[in-house]
């Protein structure tokens, strides 16, 4: 059924030729020829280095891109890897590429990938960005070999990033997902993870795909089926994350892809989060987190008054979602001035909570609720900023905590409002 | 003359007898008429209820976003108000047809007219009913949109949107109606113009920096600095 | 056509590697020897081999097999006379079989007349024979060859107080060939055998017979004219006649032993061997497609000697450590069955006796380019012995039949140079000659079979090669041509059914025709040629024009 309708038939005639295989890594694609290329050579080199013996196919899946990124990806040769690194291959190490739609969708290319990995039986199955230029060959085995060698079902990244960067997921994907599923998981949205056969061979069968329209965020409802489903999750660490295209792109739809779908999976699974309290680590490969400091340039002014207007504007959208103290509260805060302006994180938790049950409520249009939180997140983010100035990396760290806890604390408030007002 | 009257009267009673021991019949006709129009219309909706079920329509409707709407305005999901919408239908159409049973004069030429113009009523409120939802949809969309991308005054734009899109649902309905087609129309052009102008000359004025910014934006690529500005969500 | 003056005859051959110690005891004193050897010559002829290259049997302590050599002239009284081998090598001619026999340059026994001498004092004539040093400093870039055995490449004398050099083992002096009496008395004794009408030298340790500092002293330019200058003196006095290097280095290195075919006429093609076993394992055709893209081309007179098992452990030295770890763990998880950087297992056990797979390696060192040498007891599918020292396991005596000492001896069983196999399915009830010759469908009517199909033309000896890469990479195909003729070669490595597609528009309207059924297959088109094959299955296909 999936696979009638994900794979071409020249995929399944490629996919006859490679056989089964034991790892399989894939690559969504879409007009990253310029980057593509270093990071098919790491994954080379990571398969060479991590997985002489083992089976393995590169399956890029490609949304129509127009500047031969395909070609990249399956003309990459192995001759060029022996220099650079002291990799040898005992096998053919195959690249295949489809083309699954001439437009790009996220939940298509991992649906691709997830089909091509069930249908060669592989045991384990890494996603890489096409733009992660800074990854290093030796992410793959940190990736895969937990799911390979030890039996987990999902391994999530944790990066070596800026304080100020990755915000969102800092200030509520982690500590939401967190208080909601209770699993310590640091990157829930990630670009590059592993995942084992039945966990993938699982997303593919029960995927609802009807989480969100956009058909981005595939990757976040991966990890959430593997969370809420009782899979063995695990966390590596990586390197230093470069900034693609992608991530540094507008705030809204980042938001779509991470808000929405978490914000989704509350319906769905209110068995799941309704029952338990508190949190439990991940078992994790390397350092928990590294923080670098050095100093970048936001522009704060504009967080601050895109806040104070958003939360004068749109006054009628928030009626509908907010309650009338969280309402008011705002409009207090609103008011402040830049040095006074302060977004506690128990406001912030119980806007967020109020939102995500007037979303499975769907008070109004749901991207409409996502698109109202996003001058909210603006001010939360000036008040983290303010926070953490000059704090150091174990600051942060002990910040982003207390806001978790503050996040678990409040679960029976989201309880609470989640049950009234149906 | 007490006799005159007398008769007069007995007459007018035995007519009314009369007439009535003729209605009488078309009377319980017109009530049985009615019943099985009710239980009809009933089993009509009861049927169509199971195979909307079966068809999954309301999950169609939520992906359409038209569920949301519904629920914006209080009513009950697409699958019960569209059955609830048959049985009504039915069972009006049966009521009116046991009325015509009747005989009553003039009744069935009024009845026969409201025939006619039902389908109207009925297209005029769809247009209505979904054009009040849209217009509060697109209105709030233009609000959102404009307050994350930082443009000024949002609510005036989501207003006159919202404005826009209500002359023009409520001009197509009368349209629709057949009722004062000139006048509306009329009044449609002249209040759509006047926003129009306002519009042109507002953003002509108020907004010249705020033109030369979009037009920038879009012919010139130029790098989003204010971007960059702003921490990476994810 | 004489058989003398065929002077590519090692082309188109199929050699026979066999111990005369371990083949057949005529006298009953539990030592193969050559009285019996040619007792059972008949035998090869039936398998269809055209040379026998036999291993050292001069006299010897025996402390390496013979390879460490105390007379060059003679028989080792174990194996017979002088007089004895002459009878075979006649023998042998009247069957047209050719005789190889070994010549070990590089160095002597410890017990040889001329070390004796040499190590008596400092001022002996023939002090300069072997290479001697008061210090044991020089070389230091020679690696170890017996890593398991040995700590230096120089050895202390007692004797005369200094250190003698030895690549291999200590009791294995090296020759001195900066001298020019050991190497004028080293062509004295080639000839010597030439003359009685033997057909090849296997050259022994070739790279090695000279040594120089600050250098590995292996493929040195000085070896290479010594070489030169050896065959130079066969080619004018003894035309036809054929020198075989064992030189264990990779295809590039080992270019320059066939020179511009003033060298050697055939070397043994080692890394492609392991790569075999690899391939099969792996169920991958990378290993074997990339070792022979990068053998270099050799001069058409010239040729590869291919096999799959000899008399040594399978050599790992010419793979790379992460091939030697898997092929360790796929094939010798006993650490029993490793033997210095290398496996000391026979082919059926390598193999864990799977008929399938021994077919299918034997298919493919058929009909890969070069010639194929087999190691006797491989056709019948014998096991081996690891508890046996050293390679002696592979070493056991040859299986004629089920009864007293399967055939190969009427001695007492103790009296045996070493014991049989009496394992229950490698043992020699279970896999001997005479059972496997009254049945049609046994491997070794089967080996009769593949030696006669092959025979049949001589595009395997010398055609070129060109691989197919079919998009199933489990799939190992190539193309034979020579003039006008094509043969279309498949392999199936994987354990699994395979599909197949070939593209064989070169060759549209052709043929195939199956060669060892001789059925037709479909015609070849414009179409990707679409072929199904079984687990481990080969085809070989003749393509013709009709």
């Amino acid at each position: 059924m999936v696979e009638e309708s994900v794979l071409t038939d020249d995929l399944v005639r490629q996919l006859i030729n490679v056989g089964e295989v034991d790892i399989l890594v894939g690559l969504p694609t879409h007009n990253n020829a310029r980057s593509v290329e270093p990071v098919v050579h790491a994954i080379q080199a990571g398969l060479l280095q991590g997985f002489p013996r083992e089976r393995v196919v590169i399956v890029n899946a490609d949304g129509g891109s127009r500047d031969g990124t395909p070609d990249l990806v399956t003309g990459a040769s192995i001759d060029d890897l022996r220099r650079s690194y002291k990799g040898y291959a005992l096998r053919t190490l195959h690249s295949i590429s489809t083309r699954y739609a001439n437009n790009p969708s996220a939940r298509v290319g991992l649906r691709t990938i997830l089909a091509a990995a069930e249908l060669l039986r592989a045991k384990a199955c890494a996603v890489v960005s096409p733009e992660s230029t800074g990854m290093e060959p030796d992410w793959i085995p940190r990736l895969l070999r937990p799911v390979y060698s030890e039996n987990f079902d999902l391994v999530t990244p944790i990066y070596r990033r800026h304080k100020f960067e990755g915000l969102l997921v800092s200030n509520l994907v982690y500590p939401m997902t967190r208080a909601l599923y209770g699993q310590r998981i640091r990157e829930p949205y990630a670009s590059e993870f592993a995942f084992s056969a039945r966990l993938g061979s699982h997303f593919l069968a029960h995927d609802p795909g009807n989480y969100d329209s956009h058909g981005s965020g595939a990757e976040l409802e991966l990890a959430m089926s593997a969370i809420t489903g009782g899979y063995r999750t695990y966390q590596s660490f990586l390197g230093t994350k470069s900034q693609g295209e992608r991530e540094g792109g507008d705030l809204v739809p980042a938001m779509r892809r991470t808000v929405g779908v978490l914000f989704s999976s509350l319906e769905a699974n209110f068995a799941a989060w309704s029952s338990h309290a508190g949190s439990q680590p991940v078992p994790t490969l390397g350092s928990e987190s590294q923080v670098t400091l050095e100093s970048i340039r936001v522009n704060r002014k504009r967080l601050k008054q895109m806040f104070t207007a958003g939360v004068a504007e749109l006054e009628p959208v928030f009626r509908s979602i907010l309650s009338s103290t969280t309402l008011a509260e705002l409009q207090r805060i609103a008011t402040l001035g830049d040095d006074d302006f302060h977004y506690p994180a128990e406001l912030w938790v119980r806007t967020v909570y109020e939102f995500a049950a007037s979303y499975a409520k769907s008070v109004m249009s749901r991207d409409h609720i996502i698109q109202g939180l996003a001058p909210l997140y603006r001010g939360r983010i000036f008040t983290f900023l303010e926070e953490n100035r000059s704090s150091s990396a174990e600051e942060v760290e002990k910040n982003i905590e207390s806001l978790c806890l503050e996040f678990e604390r409040l679960k029976p408030y989201l309880l609470e409002v989640w049950n009234t007002k149906k | 003359m007490r006799e005159l009257i007398w008769r007069e009267l007995t007459q007018a009673g035995e007519e009314i007898i009369r007439e009535f021991a003729h209605l009488l019949p078309r009377l319980i006709e017109m009530l049985i008429i009615t019943l099985v129009g009710w239980v009809i219309a009933i089993a009509l909706k009861w049927i169509l209820r199971s195979v909307l079920r079966l068809a999954k329509f309301d999950q169609l409707s939520e992906n359409s976003g038209a569920s949301q709407l519904l629920n914006k305005a209080a009513l009950p999901s697409s699958t019960e108000l569209l059955s609830r919408f048959i049985f009504w239908v039915a069972w009006l159409g049966f009521i009116l047809l046991g009325v015509s049973v009747l005989g009553i004069g003039g009744l069935q030429a009024h009845i026969s007219r409201f025939f006619l113009f039902l389908p109207r009523v009925f297209l005029a409120l769809f247009i209505i009913f979904f054009g009040l939802l849209a217009a509060s949809f697109f209105s709030r969309a233009t609000l959102l949109a404009a307050v994350n991308s930082n443009l000024p005054s949002p609510r005036l734009l989501s207003t006159s949107i919202r404005t826009l899109l209500i002359i023009f649902v409520v001009s197509m309905a009368f349209e629709e109606l057949g009722l004062a087609e000139q006048t509306v129309l009329l009044a449609f052009g002249i209040a759509f113009g006047a926003a129009m102008l306002s519009l042109a000359i507002a953003f002509g004025m108020g907004g010249r920096d705020l033109a030369r910014q979009f037009l920038e934006k879009r012919l010139v690529r130029e790098v989003k600095s204010e971007k960059e500005d702003e921490p990476s969500p994810l | 056509m004489p058989a003398r003056l065929d002077t590519l005859w090692y082309k188109n051959a199929v050699i026979y590697q066999v111990h005369v110690r371990a083949f057949y005891d005529s006298n009953g004193d539990g030592i193969g020897d050559f009285a019996g050897l040619a007792q059972k010559l008949d035998y090869l002829q039936e398998l269809g081999v055209d040379a026998i290259w036999l291993m050292p049997f001069f006299p010897s302590p025996l402390r390496d097999d013979g390879y460490d050599i105390s007379d060059y002239t003679s028989v080792h009284p174990n194996y017979g006379t002088l007089e004895d081998f002459k009878k075979f090598l006649e023998a042998a001619h009247e069957r047209q079989i050719k005789v190889i026999i070994e010549m070990v340059l590089n160095h002597t026994s410890d017990q040889h007349p001329w070390f004796q001498e040499s190590r008596s004092s400092r001022e002996n004539p023939r002090r300069d024979w072997y290479v001697w040093s008061d210090t044991d400093t020089w070389y230091k870039g020679a690696r170890i060859i017996f890593l398991d055995t040995e700590l230096s490449n120089w050895a202390w004398d007692p004797v005369s107080k200094s250190y003698y050099w030895h690549r291999f083992f200590s009791h294995q002096p090296d020759l001195n060939y900066d001298n020019p009496a050991v190497r004028e008395q080293m062509w004295t004794l080639m000839k010597f055998w030439l003359e009685l009408g033997i057909d090849a030298f296997r050259l022994d340790a070739v790279p090695y017979l000279v040594e120089r500092e600050g250098t590995n002293c292996e493929n040195l330019p000085e070896t290479h004219a010594i070489i030169k200058e050896l065959r130079q003196k066969l080619d004018h006095e003894f035309p036809g006649r054929m020198l075989l290097a064992e030189a264990n280095q990779w295809p590039a290195d080992l270019r320059p032993y066939f020179g511009n075919e003033d060298e050697f006429h055939m070397a043994f093609h080692f890394p492609l061997m392991p790569r075999m076993f690899m391939g099969v394992k792996l169920e991958d055709r990378k290993p074997i497609t990339e070792i022979l893209q990068q053998t270099p081309e050799i001069p058409p007179s010239c040729q590869w000697g291919l096999f799959l098992r000899n008399h040594d452990e399978l050599t790992l030295e010419m793979v790379t450590d992460i091939e030697r770890d898997y092929m360790y763990d796929s094939y010798a998880r006993s650490k029993a069955m490793r033997l210095n950087l290398g496996i000391r297992r026979r082919l059926a056990p390598l193999l864990d006796n799977d008929r399938r797979r021994i077919e299918l390696m034997n298919g493919m060192l058929m009909s890969l380019p070069g010639t194929p040498v087999l190691y006797y007891g491989d056709e019948i599918g014998m096991g081996d012995n690891v508890n046996l020292g050293d390679r002696n396991g592979v070493r056991t005596p040859m299986q004629w039949n089920g009864g007293w000492n399967g055939g190969f001896s009427v001695a007492d069983p103790e009296s045996l140079y070493t014991s049989l196999l009496l394992n229950p399915v490698y043992g020699y009830q279970a896999v001997n000659v005479l059972s496997q010759k009254r049945s049609e469908h046994s491997l070794l009517s089967w080996m009769q079979q593949i030696i006669r199909v092959r025979r049949s033309t001589p595009i395997f000896g010398s055609g070129l090669i060109e691989f197919l890469y079919p998009a199933n990479h489990r799939v190992l195909a190539y193309v034979r041509q020579l003039g006008d003729e094509t043969i279309l070669v498949v392999n199936n490595l994987s354990s699994s059914a395979q599909a197949v597609e070939l593209d064989l528009r070169r060759y549209k309207g052709k043929i195939p025709i199956e060669m060892f059924g001789r059925n037709l297959f479909p015609r070849v088109a414009e179409a990707p040629y679409l072929l199904t094959m079984g687990p481990y299955q080969f085809y070989w296909f003749r393509l013709r024009r009709i």
